[in-house]
């Protein structure tokens, strides 16, 4: 099923067939895929938020939201409609330019990364040589957002929500990365659809396991769900960095949360379970919808544990990044250099 | 060096964890907790000075009130402290001896319920939380068909209890009794197995013997430090001494060892509704009491072990159909002055659980 | 083994996942309330002797009887009134009660927009039934109970 790039391609002609220049034509198509992408990640928030309460409450027992509409779809707008109608309120203390823009940052952040995932053969908007680079290097920023928005809410629980988001996602960045490392080595590309290329007979998953559940862990941490939710800490801090916020701006930080989940379950997908290759030859069924499948597995999980553990302390939370997760990673990338040595060394 | 400064954050009145209306100053370095100062009277309704405008019986249903996720079990000690002013404890009928004790032990596991739930709640355990109170709901039903009211049943009486119950509930009292021991064994596979609830509770404010008994700890959280004290077994009160039941002891004090022995005896209070339910005789279940209820002069303290402690009441009567002063000794109150110190030098996190952990209830506390 | 716990709470919640859900679905549901239910009151008015033993019974002074002598100097009703915003629900009043005149319903949906809309009217509020002794001759019916208790 080919149909969305076709559907690029039609739309590409139609463009170059008003007279346009291919470079403007270029810009316009990238346009249209942005917009694209932005399309699916609303819906997919939308969708989240809706499944996040579905699924908790199946796990606690519990009927979740049923009434508006087939299994509660239309609670989503009910949502929707709550948010929007809120009062902006904007403490008096606070630094209102921050203030304002700290909740537009973090989405926008959580926006960019989805530049360079891969949903299908050729549906990526941006295949960049450097795009593992790139995820990393945008899913840093995200943590300025988070300073900001503790900091400028000149609320004491926002800015020890604050520090703790920095400190925190300072700390799981370095796993992360080194838990990719292992991936890159194996692949020898930075570039997301070789990775997915080189998956083509075995997925990552496989020969990276450890590094896996590195990623795992590091990245539940850098996009703050629970069990590592600490800069939201809702039984200390109340709401953490986005305490004082209220109405569409809180619902930025929300969407931004799934819009983050989505891209790290994504990033998992493509670089661990083999992108949009289908297992077993299973190829009848197209690689976009293998693709979404795995990202709906991936997004499970994320749920499931989220509703499943009790939240870890701050000082555990740093001693287990530094002292154990780092050590685990670099030790991961040393046992996968020795094996590709070996590996080389065998097969010539 | 940098210049740093201390924080102080005020957490309360209105905070998701703080089990009510109490408010708390901490001074933070960092997120440490230097110093906390208890502000607690958010919920006084002066309950104390109400009893002296209320006739005997007229105050049992305020002390449902006291302490909200035990009602049964605080109408059983202000009615056996009046009873025992009366002199008349003696002549209770043996039915409503067993009766009474299924509804404390009924009592108790609702109020356990509610803390392993909110204990879970405050480490951020959202599904154990559901877990717990299934049952306790499934608790709280039962309480319905006693008293019918949840939380204010209103049963105990002078001289006995309101009146009969019927066999279905028996029959479901039973059904449940069966089934709660593996709702229990699912609290232990996902709270206190957890590796994570163990890092956050392990070695977290340790209540030395001493400690607790200088700040006047009773009930779970003095077992908890490792003094083997129960009022059920010592100083049994009612029928208590047939049955046999064991009593769970804390090792080292820490909020791991409170959490876990209220789930111990909630196996216990299991066992012993279980042994009433074989042992209960047929019979009547209310003592001759005159209509009016006026004790002689004189003055009285009885003392049951609530759920969260010793809970006691002291009467002081003039021979008037009115008390002329009650008193009530109530635990939390005691425990929570204890909360300063168990919180000094703990992280912020800990602190949220140490407050869970002593089980404060702020109808009680305020009175 | 570290992380044998983890895995255990994943494999409960796992379980549930999939069980029967406990939720009620209120207002299409309605729960299924013992019949010790305390919800709210209603009178017997024909049964009604007026002895006051129930507003002496209240702990909160909720109850208001109206009463008048009729000519056999025999206590008739004339009032009754229910500060159900002072209402403990404790029911001593029903307890109280020598001709069970005053019983708890089901009824339990007693929220109302204006505070003083909570309180109950009991005597006007009163619709006769069947089931009660004729309202035409509410006096005969007092004598007999009251002979009888």
């Amino acid at each position: 099923m080919q149909i969305f790039i076709d559907l690029a391609n039609l739309i590409r002609g139609w463009i170059t067939g008003m007279g346009i220049s291919e470079a403007a034509a270029e810009i316009v198509m990238t346009a249209v895929g942005a917009v694209a992408v932005i399309v699916f990640i609303l819906i997919h928030v939308i969708l989240l938020i809706l499944a996040e309460r579905r699924v908790s409450a199946f796990f606690q027992l519990r009927k979740g939201p049923n009434r508006l509409g087939p299994i509660g779809i239309g609670q989503v707008l009910a949502d929707v409609v709550k948010t929007l109608g809120k009062e902006d309120i904007i403490p008096a203390g606070a630094d209102k330019f921050v203030f304002k823009i700290a909740s537009t940052t973090f989405f926008a952040t959580a926006l960019l990364a989805y530049a360079v995932i891969p949903f299908g053969e050729g549906m990526i908007i941006q295949d960049l040589n450097i795009g593992i680079f790139y995820f990393i290097a945008i899913g840093s920023t995200a943590t300025m957002s988070v300073l900001m928005a503790g900091w400028s809410s000149n609320n004491k629980y926002a800015m020890i929500g604050g520090m703790r988001g920095v400190a925190q996602m300072i700390s799981y960045e370095i796993p992360m990365v080194f838990s990719l490392l292992g991936v890159v080595m194996l692949a020898g590309s930075l570039k997301m659809s070789d990775i997915v290329e080189a998956q083509k007979n075995m997925w990552f998953i496989v020969p990276q396991f450890i590094a896996f559940l590195i990623y795992y862990i590091a990245a539940t941490a850098e996009i703050n769900r629970a069990p590592f939710d600490l800069p939201e800490g809702e039984q200390e801090l109340v709401a953490g960095f986005f305490i004082e916020y209220s109405g569409i701006r809180w619902a930025l930080f929300a969407m931004a949360e799934y819009a983050n989940m989505v891209a790290v379950s994504a990033i998992a997908t493509t670089l661990f379970l083999g992108g949009w290759n289908a297992p077993f030859g299973l190829t009848f069924i197209p690689p976009f919808v293998w693709f979404m499948l795995k990202l709906y597995v991936m997004i499970f999980t994320f749920l499931w544990v989220r509703w499943t553990f009790p939240r870890l302390r701050v000082d555990h939370l740093m001693h287990f990044g530094w002292k154990f997760l780092i050590p685990a990673s670099l030790a991961n990338i040393l046992v996968t250099g020795i094996g590709i040595y070996i590996y080389r060394a065998i097969t010539g | 060096m940098l210049k740093t400064q201390e924080l102080t954050l005020n957490m309360g009145p209105v905070h998701p964890s703080t089990h009510g209306v109490y408010r708390c100053v901490l001074t933070l370095d960092g997120e440490y907790v230097r110093n906390a100062v208890n502000h607690i009277g958010y919920l006084h309704r002066g309950l104390e000075k109400l009893a002296e405008s209320r006739t005997y019986s007229q105050f049992i249903p305020y002390t449902d009130r006291l302490d909200y996720c035990s009602g049964l079990a605080n109408e059983l000690a202000y009615v056996m402290a009046v009873e025992k002013l009366m002199g008349i404890t003696e002549e209770i009928p043996e039915r409503a001896q067993y009766l009474r004790v299924i509804c404390a032990e009924l009592q108790r596991l609702a109020s356990h319920g509610i803390f392993v739930g909110s204990f879970a709640l405050d480490t951020a355990g959202m599904t154990a939380f559901f877990y717990a109170f299934r049952e306790r709901d499934r608790v709280l039903e039962l309480i319905t068909r006693i008293g019918g009211n949840r939380l204010t049943p209103n049963y105990m009486r002078i001289g006995g209890v309101a009146r009969d119950l019927e066999e279905d509930f028996f029959k479901e009292l039973k059904q449940l009794m069966d089934d709660y021991d593996a709702a229990i064994d699912e609290y232990d596979g996902i709270l206190t197995g957890n590796e994570i609830f163990q890092s956050r509770t392990k070695g977290v404010s340790i209540v030395s013997k001493e400690m607790a008994l200088d700040y006047g700890f009773t009930g779970p959280n003095l077992r908890a430090s490792g003094v083997d004290y129960d009022m059920r077994r010592d100083e049994p009160y009612g029928i208590y001494d047939r049955f046999k039941f064991e009593v769970p002891i804390g090792e080292t004090g820490d909020t791991f060892d409170r959490y876990v022995l209220r789930v111990k005896e909630m196996r216990e209070s299991v066992k012993i509704i279980k042994q009433a339910l074989e042992q209960i005789p047929e019979g009547p279940v209310m003592a001759k009491v005159p209509k009016v209820i006026k004790p002689p002069v004189g003055e009285v303290f009885h003392c049951i072990e609530n759920p969260k402690g010793h809970l006691g009441f002291h009467i002081v009567s003039d021979g008037s159909t009115k008390p002329y002063r009650t008193r009530i000794y109530s635990p939390t109150f005691v425990m929570l002055s204890a909360f300063p110190e168990m919180a000094k030098g703990t992280h912020i996190m800990d602190a949220v659980l140490i407050l869970a952990s002593i089980d404060i209830v702020l109808g009680e506390v305020d009175r | 083994m570290f992380g044998q716990g983890l895995i255990k709470g994943l494999s409960i919640t796992l379980k549930h996942l999939f069980d029967k859900k406990l939720t009620e679905e209120y207002p299409e549901v309605k729960p299924n309330l013992p019949d010790s239910f305390k919800g709210s009151f209603m009178l017997k008015v024909p049964k009604c002797i007026a002895c006051g033993l129930c507003a002496n019974a209240c702990p909160n002074n909720v109850i208001k009887i109206e009463s008048e002598k009729d000519e056999n100097n025999k206590k008739k009703l004339t009032g009754y009134k229910m500060m159900a915003e002072r209402c403990l629900y404790c029911g001593f009043c029903v307890e109280a009660c020598p001709t069970k005149a005053l019983l708890w319903t089901k009824e339990f949906e007693n929220a109302v927009y204006i505070r003083e809309m909570v309180n109950l009217d009991l005597f006007s509020s009163y619709v006769p039934s069947p089931d009660d002794e004729k309202p035409a001759k509410p006096k005969k019916q007092d004598e007999e109970t009251a002979q009888a208790s």
